[in-house]
């Protein structure tokens, strides 16, 4: 879409021409309200010039006040007198039309003539004041009644005490929680399954808490460890391991609704400074940060210090600022939108923030009060706003703030347009980026230099042809002419160039369509250096909320969501419904410019007696162990999702988790140690018909890898997986066939909590790896929870067929190999271990064995069929066959179900 | 969560409540999906079969009788121009070059491109006995404008392309909501064992704005979500192995079977553990899949005679759009439910150089569909298949940047053949400009509820219960079924 440069002018006629549309508007007289003014009408299209960041004419339009008050030229309104208002005055002569600028960098729009008559009906009814506050009724409050605020999840939890257990059954009570399961276990006439061998449980911790199997080694020293205490040792040394963090932190991560893009529009902006939060998250788990102070941080981080005031962050200061990148994660489309939706996109940035905040911290469906009272819960609209107040003074619609690194308007931004992040302001890492864009550059210098090579030739031969045409006497002075320098020409010589140039000049277009190949070459190289862009990285900045101080336009309720229907204002606040036993919700402003809003929200919510915090953590910490919450639904502990299991154990959970000062690791080890844990997966006919869908936990359930594990375990088992932390998400790459696999180094790929993480839209490199889409990643929209789980066909071509498990399975076999040798059967051992943790049966060595020899033979004689290749020459076929061979079976192994299900 | 109100014509043989589980595995799924229903497979181990679940693709009972049994969506993203195609505007030849006012500068997007009325530079001729209007650009079409039903009052409340499609497709502008193929078929399930009933016949040549979201499942089930078959190549994504990790026949063979047997042995030392029979269950369909999804797109089993009217022998572009028409007739005679055709990302789009631009798309497109509505005719298959022809909004009837026309959503056209649809139809109109529908307004919720009608949907009474709500395409927006276009 090219613009033209008469659009200016054509803009200009626009301005001046008059309305032609048939069926002009007309509507009944009607009262205007101040709120509808400000916010439907001034606060939408004044406020980029007469806000709070500018003022121009030092005019504010944002308050009925200020308007009274006027600017440099007086009052903006004179009430009960609107074509005397300059404010009427100066929008019907166009003077406040938007500029050029406005128009086409910041999508303002004109106010129209059914809103100028809405202005003018307002002036002329004497500009009636009228936007009044809603409180929280001090006494009754109709919307929440006493009663509503007794359902069970808005009551503080009260530690039970444990069930008593009969002397006989006690062995079976290794932790607290083993007597609260037993309990249900016991009223049903069942007891636990017996326990699950050493082997298998192994795996299964290993897989739980890392993410990864075990080792062959790892295997080996955990069996010569025969102390009664080796398990509870072997907990210990998964929870000291970095790669929990990794683990653990993904689950964080998607129920923060974590992304390295921005998500809603077809080019997908990158969120490069975004990788920080997600370090900060594995970081935060490895170190095990108690859950209270997390919260604190990815919640109020900027407000815990007067960020602005210090010269130099420390690195713990860094650390708080990054924490509220947790804030940060919604899809922000506003710097991608057009005019129509600028506001809409707005909004939906708070709207998906609330939705993320509300779900993965309080468990509750707030997003459903967005419009209407909550149809089931006691969550009236009135609280969704006030609760969304909150954020108000860090995501303001009305005074927007850039979400992208550079800016819209360009460093000469007349709009004084503020970044939504803060300056790193780390040395050192600024260096780091510097060497790490160096060979970037050069990179890119060189594309420049190697195209330049090539034309330069073929230009010349493109120069001598068209020199070829001149009269043959002139040909040598013009060519001497032109070779000389401008400043050493005489006066012939400039005449002489004045003259040829023009027709002589080779241009890049008629290169393109003389030498065959040549389009396609600079198209390619363009391209290159493009791509190489893209990879260079931008000077390190915090992806950060923050709060933007000085004076935050008001919230309004939304009458059914609608920000054109604003309701009466509201004051930030928590749920009315949370009450019971806690300290109320209270704004206490820091000493330094800042709201202090979202740090009272973080006080709140950190009570050790909070009846939500705790309990909607521990479930997702039982969820991600069991595969189901206690409470079923993670993200609804209202009135429409399901109630707990065992309450008692949910209640008991939660007052503990508060009591081990919120150690998501104590939790760990409390649950992995027990009795319910360790059980054998089996299932016979009487636990099943007592507890068919394992609700009693009367086995440990047996469940398919995640997304990520399937991905990380291949790339594990086959000596592939690049263990480095941190950094920027790993790119991704687009296989000929349509696979996207993560682009990788030589020496394979990292972990997949590394590997980009894109919002929708999913096109092309800023698509999940095609294995994870396959096994039930899911856009985020805007947070997950919880993984719906499905088992279907594309999952078995991914496993069969794709490019990464067949690749890796010739790794996995070259690895083998490498530690055993030719021998079968050390091979076939050798395979079992490092891929299903354990030792083959007799039975399934003897049936391996004898399909090995018939891979070798049945590739053998395919091999000697072959015509010898270069690459293969060197190598006999029955090398190759043996090879092949071993691969082929790794992969089968790869694709049985004892590899992908957990025991 | 099902579809409610079974009401009062007989059910067809395949909906009998229960099935055992070889009976299952024999006829239910779609191939891609069928076997994602665990809780159903496994049940007959130790319990009682559990009730139906969400997630069931088993052929299920209309609400009532329904005219169309398949969907051919042809879906011309971009925003094809109502005006220079469907919708002759006289007047704007009246008005030529007159500037608008401030007003609709609000509907504008970029106003520094923005010029006066434009009229279009194509001629309309009357079609048919029905005598309907249509450009010179549509010379197939035009032979069986008495087989279609053309709305010229759509309308949409989206300027952009990506909200507006998700209005077209979700029925709102959430992103995150369940696409029409979807409900179809969570409403309707599926009528084949070996090929997906939603299936996507996306141009090789790029996705439309919003990608994969326009065939999204949303919080349905996945099991719903369409199917990307590609026209090109292998029609599914690892459908087979790439050429460096072919595995000679016999290696196949023994890879299978020994995979055959571990799974086998490992579900026989876990009974009752539902997912273990689904797995196995999703590795035989995928075998299954190799080939009926390949012979499925296999265009060199039709007569020379197809491929010519198909304009398989013309010009790059307007080949891969009629191999696409014939992929989508072969889908459908195959029992496919939902059949959704795109074009190469928004070629609709004529911001500029709208005379050559539509030129270029109708030429690439009109034969193929014209091919398309013969075919399905002379098969009897256009009665009980719905054709439908439309993008997610209009355009705008001044110039932009001289020589295009920006969008416009609040007036548009769009067809349907068909599946029940009274051929030689128009209905609604937009004012004299056609810059807005003005005269029996169509919806894209009316729309949606109306192809649902004729699928034997009541748009009502398709719910499924998100959060405690019982949700619907046509969401809490009034909606009515366009009974005026229908036999």
């Amino acid at each position: 879409m090219a613009k033209r440069s008469g659009g200016r002018l054509l803009f200009r006629c626009i301005l001046a021409a008059v309305v032609l549309l048939p069926g002009s508007l007309s509507w009944a007289q009607r009262e205007v309200t101040e709120r509808e003014v400000m916010v439907t009408i001034l606060q939408l299209k004044c406020v980029m010039c007469h806000g709070k960041r500018k003022q121009d004419g030092d005019l504010d339009v944002r308050t009925r006040a200020a308007l009274l008050k006027g600017g440099a030229s007086g009052p903006a309104i004179m009430p009960g007198n609107p074509e005397q208002s300059l404010l009427i005055q100066r929008i019907v002569s166009e003077e406040m039309h938007p500029n050029l600028k406005l128009l086409e960098d910041y999508l303002t729009r004109p106010v129209t003539s059914s809103e100028l008559e809405i202005l003018r009906q307002w002036i002329a009814a004497g500009a009636p004041a009228g936007d009044e506050l809603v409180e929280e009724p001090s006494g009754a409050d109709p919307m929440v009644t006493s009663e509503d605020r007794d359902f069970w999840s808005f009551v503080p939890p009260e530690r039970p005490p444990s069930p008593k257990v009969p002397d006989h059954l006690l062995p079976l009570v290794r932790t607290p929680i083993d007597a609260f399961v037993l309990e249900k276990l016991e009223a049903e006439g069942i007891s636990y399954s017996p326990e699950a061998d050493r082997l298998t449980l192994m795996r299964r911790a290993y897989l739980d808490l890392l993410g990864l199997p075990p080792t062959p080694e790892e295997v080996q020293e955990y069996l010569k460890d025969s102390s009664p205490l080796a398990y509870d040792r072997l907990i210990d040394r998964l929870l000291a391991s970095p790669h929990y963090g990794e683990r653990w932190g993904k689950y964080w991560l998607d129920a923060a609704g974590y992304a390295d893009t921005e998500g809603h529009s077809d080019d997908n902006p990158p969120r490069p400074q975004a990788y920080r939060y997600r370090d900060y998250v594995i970081r935060s788990l490895n170190a095990d940060k108690p859950y209270d102070e997390f919260l604190l941080e990815q919640i109020a981080g900027d407000e815990l210090f007067d960020y602005k005031s210090v010269q130099e962050l420390t690195p713990e200061q860094r650390e708080y600022l990054v924490a509220t990148g947790f804030l940060r994660t919604a899809p922000d489309g506003t710097s991608v939108h057009a005019a129509q939706e600028i506001f809409g996109e707005r909004f939906s940035v708070i709207i998906d923030q609330v939705k993320i905040l509300s779900s993965a911290v309080l468990g509750l469906t707030m997003d459903c009060a967005r419009c209407h009272d909550h149809k089931y819960d006691p969550l009236p609209l009135r609280d969704y706003y006030r609760f969304s107040a909150i954020l108000r003074t860090a995501y303001d619609p009305y005074d927007w703030l850039d979400p992208t690194i550079h800016g819209r308007g360009g460093v000469d931004d007349p709009f004084k347009q503020v970044l939504r992040s803060l300056p790193h302001g780390d040395e050192e890492l600024r260096r780091e980026v510097e060497a790490y864009n160096d060979p970037i550059q050069e990179e890119i210098e060189q594309l420049e230099r190697a195209l330049e090579e090539t034309a330069q030739p073929l230009r010349k031969k493109l120069f001598e042809q068209k020199l070829g045409t001149l009269p043959e006497k002139v040909r040598d002075d013009v060519r001497q002419a032109l070779e000389t320098p401008e400043e050493k020409r005489s006066d012939v010589q400039i005449a002489q160039v004045e003259k040829f140039d023009g027709s002589l000049k080779v241009e890049q277009q008629e290169l393109e369509e003389e030498f065959e190949g040549f389009k396609e070459q600079t198209e390619k190289t363009n391209q290159a250096i493009l791509e190489a862009k893209e990879r260079l990285r931008p000077v390190p900045r915090i992806r950060a909320l923050f709060d933007m101080a000085g004076e935050t336009t008001p919230t309004h309720m939304l009458l059914g969501g609608d920000f054109l229907n604003p309701g009466p204002r509201v004051a930030p606040g928590a749920p009315s419904a949370l009450s019971e036993g806690l300290v109320p919700y209270q704004v206490i402003k820091p000493p330094w410019d800042s709201s202090g809003r979202r740090l009272a929200l973080a006080r709140w919510l950190i009570q050790s007696n909070h009846p939500l915090t705790g309990r909607v953590m521990v479930n997702r910490i039982w969820q991600n162990h069991f595969g189901t919450g206690l409470v079923a639904t993670p993200g609804n502990f209202g009135e429409t999702g399901m109630r707990p299991s065992h309450p008692e154990l949910l209640d008991w959970l939660a007052t503990e988790f508060v009591r081990q000062g919120w150690s998501q690791k104590v939790m760990h080890r409390l649950i992995m140690t027990s009795t319910v844990y360790r059980q054998s997966s089996r299932v016979d006919s009487l636990r099943h018909e007592a507890d068919p869908e394992n609700i009693l936990l009367s086995r440990f359930p047996l469940r398919r890898m995640d997304a990520e594990t399937i991905r990380d375990s291949i790339l594990h088992v086959a000596g592939r997986l690049v263990t480095t932390q941190f950094g920027p998400a790993d790119e991704m790459e687009v296989k000929p066939s349509g696979e996207v696999v993560s682009k990788g180094t030589p020496a394979g790929c990292r972990r997949s909590v590394y590997t980009l993480q894109p919002r929708p839209k999913w096109s092309g490199t800023k698509s999940p790896p095609t294995l994870l889409e396959t096994f039930d990643v899911l856009p985020l929209r805007p947070n997950c929870l919880k993984r719906p789980h499905s088992t279907v066909s594309s999952q078995a071509l991914q496993l069969m067929n794709s490019h990464l498990v067949r690749e890796n399975s010739r790794y996995f076999a070259s690895r083998v190999l490498a530690a055993t040798g030719v021998d079968p059967e050390k091979q076939i051992e050798r395979v079992y271990l490092v891929a299903l943790s354990r030792w083959p049966s007799k039975e399934e060595k003897k049936v391996s064995g004898e399909t090995l020899r018939d891979f070798n033979r049945y590739w053998l004689e395919h091999l000697e069929q072959e015509a010898p290749t270069a690459s293969t020459a060197d190598v006999s076929n029955s090398n190759r066959a043996q090879q092949h061979a071993l691969a082929t079976f790794c992969h089968v192994i790869l694709n049985s179900p004892e590899f992908t299900y957990v025991d | 969560m099902f579809p409610k109100g079974h009401r009062d014509w007989q059910p067809h043989e395949t909906s009998k409540p229960v099935l055992d589980r070889r009976d299952f595995f024999s006829r239910v799924g779609d191939g891609l999906y069928g076997a994602a229903l665990a809780s159903l497979v496994g049940s007959d181990l130790f319990a009682a079969p559990s009730a139906r679940t969400a997630s069931d693709l088993r052929p299920k009972l209309q609400h009532f009788q329904p005219k169309a049994r398949a969907v051919i969506q042809l879906f011309m993203s971009g925003g094809p121009s109502q005006m220079d195609m469907f919708d002759p505007k006289p007047a704007l030849e009246k008005y030529s070059g007159q500037l608008p006012g401030r007003d609709l500068t609000n509907d504008v997007q970029s106003l520094t491109q923005a010029g006066g009325l434009m009229p279009s530079p194509f001629k309309f001729a009357k079609h048919g006995e029905s005598g309907i209007e249509l450009c010179e650009l549509l010379p197939h079409l035009a032979k069986h404008v008495d087989d279609i039903a053309l709305i010229r009052s759509m309308y949409t409340t989206a300027f952009n392309h990506s909200p507006a499609l998700y209005i077209m497709h979700g029925g709102r502008l959430f992103p995150e909501r369940p696409t029409l193929g979807a409900w179809v078929l969570y409403g309707l399930g599926s009528e084949n064992q070996n090929l997906p009933a939603y299936v996507v016949l996306d141009d090789p040549k790029g996705l439309p704005v919003n990608g994969i979201e326009n065939w999204q499942s949303g919080w349905l089930p996945p099991v719903f979500q369409g199917t990307r078959l590609r026209s090109e190549g292998p029609p599914l994504l690892n459908l087979r192995a790439s050429e460096e990790h072919q595995y000679p026949s016999r290696v196949r063979e023994l890879h299978q079977s020994l995979l055959r047997r571990l799974a086998a042995a490992h579900r026989d030392e876990r009974p009752g553990q539902p997912d273990l029979d689904a797995r196995i269950a999703s590795y035989e369909l995928a075998a299954r899949m190799q080939i009926s999804a390949t012979d499925a797109l296999d265009l060199s089993q039709e007569t020379k005679a197809t491929r010519e009217m198909y304009a398989l022998n013309d010009s790059n572009d307007t080949a891969s759009y009629g191999r696409r028409c014939l992929m989508a007739r072969r889908l459908v005679e195959r029992g496919v439910r939902f059949v959704q055709i795109y074009i190469d990302s928004q070629i609709w789009d004529h911001h500029a150089g709208l005379e050559p631009g539509l030129r270029e798309c109708c030429l690439r497109t009109d034969k193929p569909v014209g091919a398309l509505l013969a075919d399905l005719k002379q098969r009897g298959l256009l009665e009980s298949t719905l054709v439908i022809w439309g993008g997610e909004f209009g355009r705008m009837p001044l110039a932009q940047d001289t020589t295009g026309r920006d969008h416009g959503p609040r007036g548009f056209s769009l067809w349907m053949a068909g599946g029940g649809v009274k051929g030689g139809t128009v209905y609604g109109a937009t004012d004299e400009l056609g810059y807005k529908a003005v005269e029996n307004r169509v919806s894209v919720q009316d729309f949606h509820a109306t192809i649902l009608h004729l699928l034997g949907l009541n748009h009502e009474d398709l719910v499924y219960n998100h959060h405690g709500f019982d949700e619907r395409l046509t969401s809490v927006l009034p909606a009515r079924v366009v009974h005026e276009i229908l036999i």
